[in-house]
C-alpha cells in the first residue's frame, strides 16, 4: 500500500536520524575534566534491567498510584508494539499458528489497549489534582498523552469500525466462504450480523433455523480464523455505543477512514521519538542501566551526566517533593523546581541560548538548591540531578552572579549609589527603615569591636568599607541606600554577637539581613529594566 | 522520647556519617527519631529572602505537628532559623497571616505550637548527664576536648533559649560525661566561618584558622562540633588547604555523636569516624 510505505519511511527516517543524533550528543566532545566512577561489577547492571527498567521498581517509591499508572501504560503499550504492531516479526516467530482475529490475541489487543488508556487516564488525574505538578506542567507533557491517547483510541475506533463493517465482512466471506446458495449466504450473514455485530443495510432474518445454519457454515468456514468478536470487548462495546450512527460510519466506508488515522498518529509517534520527553522511552532504560541502581550524588563522567539530563520524563517527582520547593512559592521562579531547572541547565550547556531573565533565574534556582540529595534520591529514572547540580553551580554563578558576587564586582563608587534609583523592597521589611530601630544607638561601637570579621581584617576600612557601627549611624540618618553596596553589609557571617552583644538591644544582625535582602530584591528590578531596554 | 528527626539539608550528601552517628547514638539512649519528609530549614535563603525563609521554618512545624512530634535537629543553624521563624511569628501578626496563607495552599495548617530542640539540649535534659556516664563503656580519659559552640544556637540568646550566650556549659557537661576533659578556649563561642564560604571565601578561611590556632594554643586534642555546617568548616573545608598547611596539624574535628558513640562503643561504621578527612583515633588505654 503505497500510503503505508510512504509514511513509514518518512517517519523511521526522521526516527531513526534523530534518535541517531540526540545519542550522539551524548558523546560530544568536552572540556570538563573526565571523572572516573568507581567501576561496579556487570551484574549490577543486570539487576538494574530487571529491577529498575522492566518492574519500575525505582517509581515503587514514589507512590503506588503513580506505580500503577505507569506499569499500566508501559505494559499495556509494550504488549500493543511487540505482539500487534510488530505481530508479523515478533508474534508469528513465536506463535506461527498466529492470526489477529483469534484469541487470545483479538482480547489482549483490547486488553493491552484497555490497559493503556486506564494508566493515562491516572497520569491525566495527578497532573491535575497535584498542584504542584500542575505548575510545572508544559505542552510536551500534555503532548506525549495525547499522542499515546490518539494512537491506541484511533485503533479501538478502527476495529470497532471493522466489527461493523458489511464490506469488511464482504472481503472475508469472498475470500474464504465458497458458495452459490442464496440461503446459505444469507444465514451466514444473519449469524454475523446476530452474534458478532455487523450491521447490514439491508434486515436480515433472526429466526432460530436460519440463525443455527449460519452458525455452522461459521463453524466451518470462519471460525478457525475468526473469534467471535465479543472477545474484543473494547471496539465491541464501543459497536453498540454507537450503534445509531452504524449505517452513516458504514456508507461512509468509516474503516478506511479510521485506518488512514491510526496509521497517521502511529507514524507520528515514531517520528516524535527523538523529540523532547518522547525520547524518554529510549533514554530513561540507557540511564538506568548505567546507573546500576546506585541512588548517590557521586561524581559522574560526561557521558553519563548527557545520558541523564535526556533520561527526565518530567514526572515531576522532584519538583513535588523538593527541599526548597517553598521557596518557590514565594519567589514564584520555576527554575527553583529540578524538573524545571533541568531544561534550563541542558540550554546552559547545550546552545548557550539561555541569557537575560531567563539566565538569572536559572541562577536564583541553581543557588537556592541546598544539594540535599533528595531530588537524586526520588528520581524514578534514576538521574544523578545531585552531581549536575554540584558541577554547574560556579559556573552558572560566574556567568550570572548572586546578589553577593555582583556587589563584590562593582567598584568602590558604584558600591555607594548604585542603589539609589531603585525602591523595590523585600516582602518583609521595615527594621532598617524604622527610625525607632536605632533611637537607643549610642554609637559605643561594642558592636564593631566584637565583630569577628572586622577583629581578622587587617584594615576593615578598605576590606569592609564600613564597620557595623558605622552601618547603624548611617542607618539612623535615614541613608540606607548608601549601605546596600557596602561588603561589611555581605561579609557578615551571622554570628549575631553584634547583636546579642549590644547595650541597647538594637537588632544589628537582623538589620544586616534585611539590607541584603533589600539590595536582592532591587538587583532582580535592575535585571527585569535591562531585559525590557533589551526588547525594546 | 520520640522525636521528629530534623537532619537538614547538608547531612545525606555532604556530611553522612553525621546522620548516621546520631541515629545510632539516639537508639543507644532510648531516643526514638521518627523521619517525616521535612523541607528545608530556610536558613540558607534568608541572604536572599526572609518571607521564604520564614515560609520554609513554619512549613517543617506544620508538617511536625501533623505528627504530633516535636522536632529534634542535630544542625545549629537549622535549629537557629526555625527558632528564629518562631520569634517572627509572634512579633509579626500580619507575617503570621501571610505565612497562613502560603501554608493554606499546601493544604497545611498553621501550627498551634512549634517546638524544636538541638539534639545537645535532648541528651542534657531529657537523657541526662547520669545515663551517659553509665553507658559510657569506653570512657574517653584522658581527651583534651575543645567544644565549639556553633552561633546559631547560642544567639540571638533570647530568640534561642539554647543556653547562657554569655557562659554556656551544656556542651562541656556532655563532654564530661563521656570521661573527657574539656579545655578552657577562648574562641569557644566565636563563629568557625562557614557562613561566609563561598561568599567571602578569605574571611571565612581567617576565621577558621583563627578559631583552630586558638583550639591548639588552648591545649585541646580534638575540637567538638555539634553542628553540619560548623563541622563541614573544620573537616571537609579545611581538607582543601594544601597539603603542607600548618592548618591541618591543628586538633581535628570531631562530631559530638562520634565521641559519644566511641564511648559507648557504638559499631564503628555507624559512628563514621573514618569518614572524617582529618582523622582523629581514641586513644587505646
Amino acid at each position: 500500500m503505497h500510503f503505508f510505505d510512504f509514511g513509514l519511511s518518512i517517519a523511521s527516517v526522521i526516527c531513526v536520524a534523530g534518535v541517531a543524533r540526540r545519542i550522539a550528543l551524548w558523546w560530544r566532545p568536552t572540556t570538563k575534566p573526565v571523572s572516573d566512577p568507581r567501576p561496579r561489577p556487570i551484574l549490577s547492571a543486570v539487576k538494574a534491567l530487571v529491577l529498575d527498567v522492566l518492574l519500575l521498581a525505582r517509581t515503587v517509591r514514589t507512590g503506588p498510584l503513580r506505580w500503577l499508572a505507569h506499569c499500566l501504560v508501559f505494559f499495556g503499550f509494550m504488549g500493543l508494539l511487540l505482539f500487534h504492531a510488530l505481530d508479523e516479526t515478533v508474534t508469528v516467530s513465536f506463535f506461527p499458528a498466529y492470526e489477529s482475529t483469534l484469541d487470545p490475541w483479538q482480547f489482549l489487543r483490547n486488553l493491552f489497549a484497555a490497559m493503556t488508556l486506564a494508566g493515562l487516564g491516572l497520569m491525566i488525574y495527578r497532573r491535575l489534582a497535584v498542584r504542584r505538578l500542575r505548575a510545572v506542567t508544559r505542552t510536551q507533557d500534555w503532548a506525549i498523552v495525547l499522542a499515546v491517547g490518539c494512537i491506541i483510541l484511533s485503533g479501538v475506533f478502527l476495529e470497532m469500525s471493522k466489527i461493523i463493517s458489511p464490506a469488511a465482512y464482504q472481503r472475508m466471506a469472498d475470500e474464504y466462504f465458497y458458495s452459490d446458495n442464496g440461503q446459505e449466504v444469507t444465514a451466514l450473514k444473519a449469524f454475523w450480523a446476530h452474534e458478532y455485530g455487523v450491521v447490514f443495510s439491508r434486515r436480515l432474518p433472526s429466526d432460530a433455523a436460519t440463525l443455527e445454519m449460519g452458525a455452522e457454515l461459521n463453524e466451518d468456514n470462519c471460525a478457525a480464523c475468526h473469534a467471535d468478536t465479543r472477545s474484543a470487548f473494547l471496539s465491541r462495546s464501543l459497536a453498540t455505543a454507537l450503534a445509531p450512527l452504524s449505517p452513516a460510519m458504514n456508507t461512509s466506508r468509516a474503516d478506511t477512514v479510521f485506518w488512514y488515522f491510526h496509521m497517521i498518529f502511529c507514524f507520528i509517534g515514531l517520528a516524535a521519538l527523538p523529540f523532547a520527553k518522547f525520547f524518554h522511552p529510549l533514554s530513561t532504560p540507557a540511564n538506568m542501566i548505567a546507573r546500576q541502581g546506585r541512588r548517590d550524588g557521586d561524581a559522574e563522567s560526561p557521558l553519563a551526566q548527557r545520558m541523564g539530563m535526556d533520561a527526565c520524563t518530567r514526572c515531576g517527582e522532584c519538583s513535588v517533593r523538593c527541599s526548597v520547593a517553598p521557596s518557590f512559592s514565594v519567589l514564584g521562579n520555576p527554575d527553583i523546581l529540578p524538573s524545571e531547572k533541568l531544561a534550563s541547565l541542558r540550554r546552559f550547556w547545550s546552545d548557550g541560548s539561555l541569557a537575560g531573565r531567563p539566565l538569572a533565574d536559572f541562577a536564583q534556582g541553581s543557588r537556592i538548591c541546598t544539594e540535599c540529595l533528595r531530588c537524586t534520591d526520588v528520581c524514578p529514572s534514576g538521574i544523578n540531578l545531585q552531581d549536575l547540580w554540584m558541577r554547574s553551580k560556579k559556573e552558572v554563578a560566574r556567568r550570572s552572579p548572586d546578589p553577593n558576587g555582583a556587589v563584590r564586582l562593582m567598584r568602590p563608587s558604584q558600591r555607594v549609589v548604585s542603589f539609589e534609583d531603585c525602591n523595590i523592597v523585600p516582602p518583609i521589611s521595615g527594621l532598617a527603615d524604622n527610625a525607632e530601630s536605632y533611637w537607643a544607638c549610642v554609637q559605643c561601637t561594642t558592636c564593631t569591636s566584637v565583630c569577628p570579621v572586622v577583629a581578622v581584617c587587617e584594615d576593615p576600612s578598605t576590606d569592609l568599607d564600613l564597620t557595623p557601627q558605622q552601618i547603624m549611624n548611617l542607618l539612623r540618618m535615614g541613608l540606607k541606600d548608601q549601605t546596600l553596596g557596602a561588603r561589611m553589609v555581605w561579609s557578615c557571617t551571622t554570628c549575631y554577637k553584634c547583636q546579642e552583644h549590644c547595650p541597647q538591644n538594637i537588632r544589628v544582625a537582623d538589620v544586616l539581613y534585611e539590607l541584603r535582602n533589600t539590595a536582592a530584591a532591587r538587583m532582580g528590578c535592575g535585571d527585569r529594566a535591562g531585559i525590557d531596554g533589551e526588547s525594546q | 522520647m520520640r522525636y521528629a528527626y530534623f537532619p537538614g539539608c547538608k547531612i545525606p550528601h555532604h556530611l553522612p556519617e553525621y546522620g548516621s552517628s546520631v541515629e545510632a547514638v539516639c537508639a543507644a539512649l532510648g531516643i526514638e527519631l521518627v523521619k517525616l519528609e521535612f523541607n528545608c530549614c530556610g536558613w540558607p535563603v534568608r541572604h536572599e529572602n526572609e518571607l521564604a525563609s520564614i515560609f520554609s521554618a513554619v512549613r517543617n512545624f506544620a508538617i511536625a505537628e501533623e505528627a504530633g512530634l516535636h522536632i529534634l535537629t542535630p544542625c545549629k543553624c537549622c535549629f537557629g532559623n526555625l527558632k528564629y521563624a518562631v520569634s517572627r511569628l509572634e512579633e509579626d501578626r500580619k507575617l503570621a497571616l501571610l505565612v497562613g496563607s502560603l501554608l493554606a495552599r499546601d493544604g497545611l495548617a498553621m501550627p498551634r505550637s512549634m517546638h524544636v530542640s538541638h539534639l545537645l539540649t535532648i541528651l542534657d535534659e531529657q537523657v541526662g548527664v547520669e545515663i551517659l556516664q553509665r553507658h559510657a563503656a569506653t570512657p574517653l580519659t584522658g581527651v583534651k576536648v575543645a567544644c565549639h559552640y556553633g552561633c546559631h544556637a547560642l544567639r540571638p540568646g533570647n530568640v534561642t533559649g539554647f543556653d547562657d550566650p554569655l557562659a554556656p556549659t551544656l556542651f562541656e557537661r556532655i563532654i564530661r560525661a563521656l570521661g573527657a576533659e574539656t579545655v578552657d578556649w577562648d574562641l569557644r563561642l566565636e563563629c568557625c566561618g562557614h557562613p561566609l564560604r563561598g561568599r567571602d571565601d578569605v574571611i571565612s578561611d581567617a576565621l577558621m584558622r583563627k578559631k583552630l590556632e586558638g583550639a591548639a594554643s588552648a591545649g585541646a586534642d580534638v575540637i567538638a562540633t555539634a553542628c553540619t555546617y560548623c563541622q563541614l568548616q573544620f573537616d571537609k573545608e579545611r581538607d582543601l588547604l594544601p597539603v603542607n598547611a600548618a592548618l591541618r596539624q591543628a586538633p581535628p574535628a570531631v562530631l559530638v555523636t562520634q565521641l559519644i558513640g566511641t564511648a559507648l562503643g557504638l559499631d564503628s561504621g555507624a559512628v563514621g569516624m573514618d569518614k572524617n578527612n582529618i582523622p582523629w583515633h581514641a586513644p587505646i588505654l
